[in-house]
C-alpha cells in the first residue's frame, strides 16, 4: 500500500473561514511528538520549498511522554526517553488527509507540524478544527471528497505564532536613481496536527475495488 | 542592504571579486536582489508547471491525458489543487488511481485513446 509517512506538507489556511477554536484548559503534562527517524524518509526535491521540515521540537531536552503509551505516566527517567521513542514511532496512524487551510491546501499527517498562514484570533495551545478536509486516506481506502469530506474533522493544536524568514524586496530602475530596500517577514502559525476524524461514514474508495478495476 | 558588511554578507558565493570587493559585489548584489524579486514570481509558474507535469505522467500510466483527467476532477467537484495531486500521484498511487477512476467516470473522452507506438530497440548488435 502506498506510504503514507512519505509526503510532508506546510499548509495554509484562511483561519476565520474554516476553522474553531476551542480554549484549552492548561496542559499538565507536556506533550510532544517524536520522530527520530522520519526526517529521512521525507526530503522533497529542492524545487519544492514550499515543504516544511519535520525537525525535532526544540524541547528535545524535556522528558517526552507519547500520548498513545503512557496517558497518565510522566517519567522523566532518561532511562524511559529511548524506550518511548522507539515504542512511538510505529504507532502512528497510517493516515493522511489533504485539507485546505489559508487558501492553501495541504497534505496533513497526524504528528507532524505545519506551518499556515497566521491564524487570527488563536493563542498558544489552543486546539484547532480543520474543516475543510478534501480528501482522506488510510491503508486501505481513500475518501474523496466532493468538494469535501463531509464531517471529516482535522484536529490540531497551535503551537507557535512567528514569522517566516526574512524576504528582502528591492526595488531597482535603472539609470533612473531609484532604489527600494524593504524587508518583509509574513506572519505565519505552526499548529501541530493531533488526529483526523469523521471520515467513516463517507463512500469511500477501497483498495479491493481498484484492484478489480484495474 | 545597508552597509558594507550586510552586502559582502548577501554576496558568499559570488564568483571572483564580486564575493570580496565592495564596489563589485554591490553591483552583484543588487542584480541578485532584483533577481530574487523576478523570481519568486516566477517560482509560482515553474511549480504550477512542475506539478502538472508530474501529474500528466501519473495519469498517463494509466491511459489518460492530463486535460481530460482535470475536466473529470472539474465535473465531479472535486477541487484538489496541483500541488497535491502532484504530491498524490508520487506517493499515493491507490489514492491516485481512484481519481483517475472518478475522471474517467465524468469524462467518457478518455475510452478512445490512441497508444502512440512505442519505440523498439532496433539496434543490429544482439
Amino acid at each position: 500500500m502506498a506510504s503514507t509517512s512519505s509526503t510532508l506538507f506546510s499548509l495554509c489556511s484562511s483561519f476565520s473561514a474554516h476553522c474553531k477554536i476551542s480554549p484549552t484548559p492548561s496542559l499538565s503534562k507536556p506533550l510532544s511528538f517524536t520522530k527520530p527517524n522520519f526526517a529521512s524518509s521525507f526530503k522533497l526535491p529542492q524545487k519544492l520549498a514550499f515543504s516544511s521540515s519535520p525537525s525535532l521540537p526544540q524541547s528535545a531536552t524535556v522528558p517526552k511522554v507519547s500520548e498513545i503509551d503512557a496517558p497518565a505516566v510522566a517519567e522523566p527517567a532518561a532511562t524511559q526517553i529511548v524506550e518511548v521513542a522507539k515504542e512511538d514511532e510505529p504507532k502512528r496512524e497510517e493516515i493522511f488527509a489533504v485539507v485546505m487551510v489559508g487558501g492553501r491546501q495541504y497534505i496533513v499527517i497526524p504528528g507532524r507540524f505545519l506551518y499556515v498562514q497566521r491564524l487570527k484570533g488563536t493563542n498558544v495551545n489552543d486546539k484547532i478544527a480543520l474543516n475543510k478536509v478534501l480528501l482522506v486516506g488510510t491503508k486501505t481506502t481513500t475518501y474523496i471528497g466532493k468538494p469535501v469530506v463531509t464531517n471529516a474533522v482535522v484536529h490540531a493544536v497551535v503551537e507557535e505564532q512567528g514569522l517566516n524568514k526574512k524576504v528582502i524586496v528591492f526595488k531597482y530602475k535603472k539609470k533612473k536613481n531609484y532604489r527600494r530596500n524593504i524587508g518583509h517577514r509574513q506572519p505565519n502559525t505552526r499548529v501541530r496536527i493531533t488526529g483526523i476524524t469523521g471520515f467513516e461514514n463517507y463512500p469511500a474508495v477501497t483498495l479491493d475495488s481498484i484492484a478489480k478495476s484495474s | 542592504m545597508m552597509n558594507k558588511k550586510e552586502i559582502l554578507k548577501l554576496a558568499k558565493g559570488f564568483r571572483g571579486r564580486a564575493k570580496n570587493c565592495i564596489r563589485i559585489a554591490r553591483e552583484r548584489v543588487e542584480k541578485a536582489l532584483q533577481y530574487s524579486y523576478r523570481d519568486r514570481r516566477t517560482k509560482k509558474r515553474d511549480m504550477r508547471s512542475l506539478w502538472i507535469q508530474r501529474i500528466s505522467a501519473g495519469t498517463r500510466q494509466h491511459n489518460v491525458h492530463y486535460g481530460h483527467f482535470m475536466h473529470g476532477l472539474k465535473k465531479e467537484n472535486i477541487q484538489l489543487n496541483r500541488k497535491v495531486l502532484s504530491e498524490i500521484s508520487m506517493h499515493e498511487p491507490y489514492s491516485f488511481k481512484a481519481l483517475v477512476d472518478i475522471s474517467r467516470e465524468a469524462f467518457p473522452g478518455n475510452r478512445h485513446i490512441y497508444h502512440r507506438p512505442r519505440k523498439v530497440d532496433m539496434s543490429i548488435t544482439a
